[in-house]
């Protein structure tokens, strides 16, 4: 991939990077009056799309020397063509980074054959939304708690084999017994919504809680749905009484159910290619933090319905490096889940 | 409900709201003219600026540019035969020969009278609809949209005017296309010879641009002269003539624009089937057409102008009452919806009832605006239809390679568009229909994804639910109805004597055998798929093999005495006394060209490629002069990098020569 915007100079420093030290030049020299790319892994208009624009709008101001940050899409393969690049063949300079799907540092580890990168060595910059999902019925189903979910069945519409909606239900119905029936094929999230309100599926599982809360809150306050049970790493604060996935498991599930929702922790998750020099790397980390408190950029978040529970780096990097540590029989027995 | 729409009149009559419809419709009117550029890369990059503006503001600039692009669109497709977006494909069947025969004039602007007339009739039907929208809505669940694309896939049967098994047999390969990539159930990767680029399919657009594009480019090509060569038509009276056959013929246009509120209303379907379903209504019902469609009759302009614009307004529908959006443009307007705080749904109808309307005469205004205005310059673009070859193709042909570079960022795009593009043109030589094939390829994968949620949600009784009923019904009548006509013709024709079997085999048979030889590889690699990847494969590509065979062998054994006897539905190029080896000489030049812009391309990046193309184009086909030569390589070069590099931020592919000498990598696209 061509790297239009690096400047002249910033090819001799990249030839000075290959000889010499790269103390030579501070973070402040080095991105004054750059360009820095921010690569999307998808279309113009969906959900990363929108968080990557607005942080693009704002993180500039926070990077020492304040370059200028342009968001390029490069959709494909549910952005596994942009993981691919950025672990292969995008200049490791600092000057590009790019958000992917949230799964995708794990897709390797459950053996998907196109993730073909090592997500441990890539460089992670921090994530914007720590995501809670839902599992939700439909009123009138008779299903009000986690309980009923076990003895009655309900009917989850699904978004593709690797989707949420299908890998959630599938988890939790291996793990705690609960007897969703998936009907997967429908081509998108409000589709299955759609599919709900006329009856043709009971349910959705694998609904992120602030994708309910800017489309769909009114059916949530009237009681049109039920949510069950909530997925992710820690209850929302909205949710108090709804069960945590994680707390209605314990030993060896509860350990397989917190490795497969570690995702979400990676809602909005903002990853960079191997090797960026360290002290651009923690800039950039260090800004993303900053723009996530930055009163402009959340004000714009507000107006745009994007929840911003930010999670730094570091700790992405750590939640990804503890996955790879798992041990063999519970990546098997995940592997076994997902692909029945 | 009036008083509603009255108030969201006044709302809209405000100057600086206006001022923001037209700013958007003219730049809607653009990217529409852009072939594969379209409105949805537009409208997301817009969508910021519209941030800070009134909510109504907002809607009308969003709502102006998506709803004209689809009349900027008309232009490419009658002057060149290029469908500027996918809702422009069964435009170039008639309104390309029309050009050909110099009325562009009198085909945009029958086109833009449709398109207005359309437009706003999708407005106001769309208006008057909207107590009963949500019950309607509520009935059409996974069943019936599958009932719909088989609806549409029985079209096939008139689309393929007088040879329905070859057909039915492009069909069949274009819905094996469609078959491409990860499947929705088990993820399998079907197809995709491990490229990345086939992981979610292949996309429509360099699909479309290469099956009809190309082929028209390529045979102007051959013919080395102007699109329309002889033309004797006066411009403005042409244009008269376009607005009164419009006008004339309003009850398609009402019937045509109808259809198009309908199917754009239905979430899933697609806004690329659209023109499709009007031009086969058109086909159809309309007297004589049998004859004329395919050869530059304005009725078949009209039919699908009418409904495309009229789709716009059908495809609020599902966004503002359900949420689901009906066009990927929908998509974005509907992340301006949650922007403003604006929840779609039940509210819409009742409590934000003036913000609907707004909308409403937001589209009907954009519309009458970009109709207008178009209607107004038809003259000036028909223009271009009589300028000599060398000065519009090498143009063209360049920004239909970055368009389709912009549609997934991949070379694989560009192997794809030149693919198609070969496909295409033999096709139309050997004189096969292409509109199957391309209604094959947008329909099949519909197909697929509802039957299986049909059948998983409610094992078969779905085809009992009483609307699935009626329209299965018509569509097996429609897709009987040909076939029988074709077997009952040639009886009457052998008066019940079986005519002696006379073995003949001609050119276009060995398309046959190419097809085949492609089903049947691609069937023997479903080989270890899982059942629910393999099932459509199979029994689409076995259909596919059948119809191939029953047709080589009926054409092979009984060759009907005269081929012509029926409607060849399709564009025919005629190249008058040029001998066929020139013909399929210079075609083979055509695509060398194209070849070695792609070439030129990896080595020296799209941009600087645009310019020396340009150049050595104009320069070696006709030793145009060095001044226009240099000035309109420039021109177009200044705009590719504008549009494409500084406005869309295109992320261009490595060069070598960027590899070699990295300090080059400062210019645009190396």
């Amino acid at each position: 991939m061509a790297f239009r915007f690096t400047s002249l100079a910033a090819g001799l420093a990249a030839l000075a990077l290959a000889n010499g030290p790269a103390a030579a030049q501070s973070v402040e020299e080095f991105y004054s009056g750059k360009t820095v790319e921010l690569y999307i892994g998808y279309t113009v208009g969906g959900g990363y799309d929108t968080y990557a624009r607005l942080l693009a709008r704002h993180m500039g101001n926070h990077i020492p020397g304040n370059p200028t940050i342009v968001p390029v899409n490069l959709p494909g393969a549910g952005s596994l063509k942009l993981v691919n690049w950025l672990a292969e063949a995008a200049p490791r300079d600092g000057t590009v980074f790019g958000t992917v799907a949230r799964a995708a540092p794990f897709d390797p580890l459950f053996g998907n054959d196109a993730a073909n990168f090592d997500a441990r060595a890539l460089s992670y910059i921090g994530s914007a939304n720590n995501e809670v999902s839902v599992c939700v019925a439909w009123e009138g189903t008779g299903i009000e708690n986690v309980e009923d979910l076990k003895t009655k069945e309900l009917i989850v519409g699904g978004t593709g084999d690797t989707a949420d909606t299908v890998q959630f239900p599938k988890v939790v119905n291996a793990v705690l017994g609960t007897k969703m029936r998936i009907i997967n094929g429908y081509p998108g999230g409000n589709d299955v919504s759609l599919a709900m309100e006329r009856g043709e599926v009971t349910g959705r599982c694998g609904w992120s809680w602030s994708s309910v809360k800017s489309t769909r809150m009114d059916w949530y306050e009237q009681g049109t749905v039920k949510v069950l049970l909530q997925i992710s790493t820690a209850k929302h604060p909205d949710l108090p009484d709804v069960p945590l996935v994680t707390d209605l498991a314990d030993g060896d599930d509860q350990r397989l159910l917190r490795l497969v929702f570690a995702r979400q922790a990676l809602g909005r998750p903002y990853i960079g290619p191997p090797e960026i020099p360290e002290d651009r790397l923690t800039a950039l980390q260090d800004a993303f933090m900053a723009t996530m408190e930055d009163p402009a950029f959340l004000a714009e978040a507000e107006g745009l319905d994007l929840e911003i529970t930010p999670v730094s780096g570091p700790e992405v990097r750590q939640l990804v490096m503890d996955a790879y540590d798992t041990p063999a029989k519970t990546v098997q027995r995940i592997k076994d889940i997902l692909e029945n | 409900m009036i008083e509603a729409a009255v108030d969201a009149l006044g709302t809209m009559l405000d100057p600086m709201r206006l001022a923001w419809l037209a700013l958007g419709t003219v730049l809607g009117l653009i990217l529409g003219m852009l072939p594969g550029v379209g409105g949805v890369a537009g409208l997301a990059l817009l969508l910021p600026f519209t941030f800070g503006m009134d909510p109504y503001a907002a809607f009308a600039f969003l709502l102006g540019l998506g709803a004209v692009t689809s009349t900027g669109d008309t232009i490419p497709a009658v002057l060149f035969g290029v469908p500027g977006t996918a809702g422009a494909q069964a435009t170039v069947l008639d309104g390309h020969p029309m050009a050909q025969k110099g009325e562009a004039g009198r085909a945009l602007a029958a086109a833009y009278t449709a398109s207005l007339m359309g437009g706003v009739f999708g407005a106001v039907l769309l208006g008057l609809s909207i107590p009963v929208l949500r019950p309607v809505m509520l009935h059409v669940g996974s069943p019936e949209l599958l009932a719909f694309a088989i609806f549409g896939i029985s079209m096939v049967a008139s689309l393929a005017g007088s040879t329905p098994l070859r057909g039915l047999t492009a069909a069949g390969i274009g819905i094996l296309l469609s078959l491409i990539g990860s499947d929705p159930q088990s993820g399998t990767l079907r197809w995709s010879m491990d490229t990345l680029y086939l992981y979610d399919g292949l996309p429509l657009l360099p699909v479309a641009l290469g099956i009809f594009a190309l082929p028209e480019l390529a045979d102007i090509f051959i013919k080395r002269a102007a699109i329309a060569a002889n033309a004797s038509q006066d411009v403005s009276a042409g244009m008269l003539q376009g607005a009164r056959d419009t006008l004339k013929n309003w009850r398609l246009v009402l019937r045509c624009s109808t259809l198009g509120a309908a199917i754009g209303a239905i979430p899933g379907l697609g806004s690329a089937v659209v023109d499709w379903f009007a031009y086969g209504h058109a086909l159809r019902t309309v007297k004589g057409a049998r004859e004329t469609f395919g050869k530059g009759d304005v009725r078949g302009v009209i039919a699908p102008e009418s409904a495309n614009n009229a789709k716009e307004g059908g495809s609020l529908v599902p966004t503002i009452a359900f949420g689901v959006p009906g066009s990927a443009s929908m998509a974005i307007l509907l992340g301006a919806f949650l922007i403003h705080g604006l929840q779609p749904g039940p509210r819409m109808l009742t409590s934000n009832l003036d913000v609907t309307y707004a909308m409403v005469w937001s589209i009907a205004f954009a519309n009458i605006l970009g109709a207008g205005l178009c209607f107004m310059l038809s003259g000036q673009f028909a223009k271009i239809s009589r300028l000599r070859y060398t000065l519009v193709l090498p143009l063209i042909m360049c920004v239909l390679y970055v368009g389709a570079f912009q549609g997934s960022r991949d070379w694989g795009d560009l192997y794809a568009l030149l693919f198609f593009g070969v496909v295409g043109w033999i096709m139309k030589r050997l004189r096969w229909p292409r509109p199957p094939l391309i209604l094959g390829f947008v329909l099949g994968a519909i197909i697929e994804r509802y039957m299986f949620i049909s059948t998983m949600r409610y094992g078969w009784e779905w085809v009992l639910h009483p609307i699935v009923l009626v329209i299965l019904i018509l569509s097996v009548l429609g897709l009987a109805r040909p076939l029988i006509g074709d077997f009952l013709d040639r009886r009457r024709r052998s008066k019940g004597v079986r005519a002696p079997i006379h073995v003949s085999v001609m050119p276009a048979d060995l398309l046959y055998v190419v097809f085949m030889a492609f089903a049947a590889v691609l069937l023997f690699a479903t080989r270890g798929w899982s059942i629910e990847a393999a099932l459509a494969p199979r029994i689409v590509g076995s259909i596919t093999l059948a119809a191939a065979l029953v047709g080589l062998l009926s054409q092979v054994l009984h060759r009907p005495s005269a081929e012509a006897g029926g409607v060849h539905m399709d564009v025919v190029s005629d190249f008058g006394t040029l001998a066929p080896r020139s013909i399929y000489a210079r075609a083979g030049l055509f695509f060398a060209w194209l070849a070695a812009f792609m070439g030129a391309m990896a080595l020296i990046g799209l941009i600087p490629t645009a310019f020396l193309f340009v150049t050595a184009f104009m320069r070696a086909e006709r030793r145009e002069p060095w001044p226009l030569t240099l000035s309109m390589a420039g021109g177009l070069t200044l705009f590719i990098f504008v549009v494409f590099d500084k406005f869309l931020r295109l992320p261009w592919p490595p060069t070598v020569l960027g590899e070699w000498v990295p300090a080059l990598q400062v210019l645009p696209s190396i």
